[in-house]
């Protein structure tokens, strides 16, 4: 029920993010209510399967929130992208196609740093059963998440 | 379609550890369809590749021998991830902090080995086709990724 909601949510964000780049402060109150959304939502389905003692989830929960908070800021520079990209599609030369590569790749690399700098900080406040744990079911949702927008947008041409 | 056909390869790669997770297994028959069935899977993606990109002549020739390449290191960090799966199912329900750490480390340092390959090879792709082509590399790439994952991901059950 919860993985629906999140996967719908995800969907939306990406289905509002990308035909609308010119209504831009309207797209970007949207942007930032779906993408407040499907935090508020990941959050709990985190929260409920980590099954945390009281101790462990005093220790978690904080960490936990900064760490959506840099996520978040990951998740706005994707929608960016996203924009540049529908704006760009219809008539793609290459020096754009180059500089979305780029910023893609770079967006990839951010993420991949910003999860090794949080799971060691995790490691350091909980068991390494529930860290496991933590990484297990942040993969199953960050993969859950892209999954819909990853497949319907439309490869450049 | 060819896509679908990895979906389906690759449940089933990751169906038989899932199913060790709950009882034991002819350890050396998994690894064997293991392997076959990821031969199968890299056949389906190549045809992907091939069928996505419409590569001319001359950019075949530059094209594919960084795509074997780079499957082939990916393959080495595949087949380390699948015994760290097979580790994992074989000791689930009964894994100590010390197995956890030493999991958790391995799993780590394969997804960074996955991801700087990633980042690499990407980037030798981009200097051997027209921009365009090779975002569309890094797209179907990705599509072809995370599809997989998410297979493999909701199959293997959560530590308790």
């Amino acid at each position: 029920m919860k993985h629906l909601k999140l996967a719908f949510a995800a969907t939306a964000l990406l289905a509002v993010a990308a035909p609308y780049a010119a209504q831009a402060q309207s797209a970007y109150d949207d942007q930032q209510q779906l993408i407040a959304q499907v935090q508020a939502d990941k959050r709990a389905v985190v929260l409920q399967a980590m099954a945390l003692d009281d101790a462990q989830m005093t220790a978690f929960t904080p960490l936990y929130d900064a760490y959506q908070a840099d996520r978040k800021k990951l998740m706005e520079r994707n929608v960016n992208l996203l924009n540049a990209y529908a704006s760009n599609y219809d008539s793609m030369t290459d020096d754009a196609a180059k500089g979305l590569l780029k910023d893609w790749l770079k967006l990839q690399k951010d993420e991949d740093v910003l999860t090794e700098k949080y799971v060691k900080k995790f490691d350091k406040v909980l068991p390494t059963t529930k860290v496991l744990r933590f990484v297990q079911v942040e993969n199953k949702l960050n993969t859950m998440l892209k999954l819909p927008g990853i497949q319907a947008i439309p490869l450049a041409k | 379609m060819k896509i679908a056909q990895i979906a389906v390869a690759l449940v089933a790669i990751a169906s038989p550890l899932a199913v060790h997770a709950q009882a034991a297994p002819a350890a050396q028959g998994v690894k064997a369809d293991e392997q076959i069935l990821y031969k199968q899977v890299m056949t389906d993606k190549r045809a992907v590749f091939a069928q996505n990109l419409q590569l001319t002549d001359s950019e075949s020739r530059a094209f594919w021998p960084v795509y074997d390449e780079y499957e082939g290191k990916l393959k080495k960090v595949n087949d380390q991830f699948l015994a760290l799966v097979d580790d994992y199912a074989a000791k689930f329900g009964s894994i100590t902090d010390a197995d956890a750490t030493a999991m958790l480390k391995k799993k780590m340092a394969l997804e960074k080995q996955r991801d700087d390959l990633k980042q690499v090879y990407t980037k030798k792709v981009a200097k051997v086709l027209p921009p365009i082509k090779a975002l569309r590399y890094a797209q179907v790439e990705t599509r072809i990724n995370n599809m997989i994952r998410n297979d493999v991901y909701s199959l293997i059950p959560i530590a308790q």
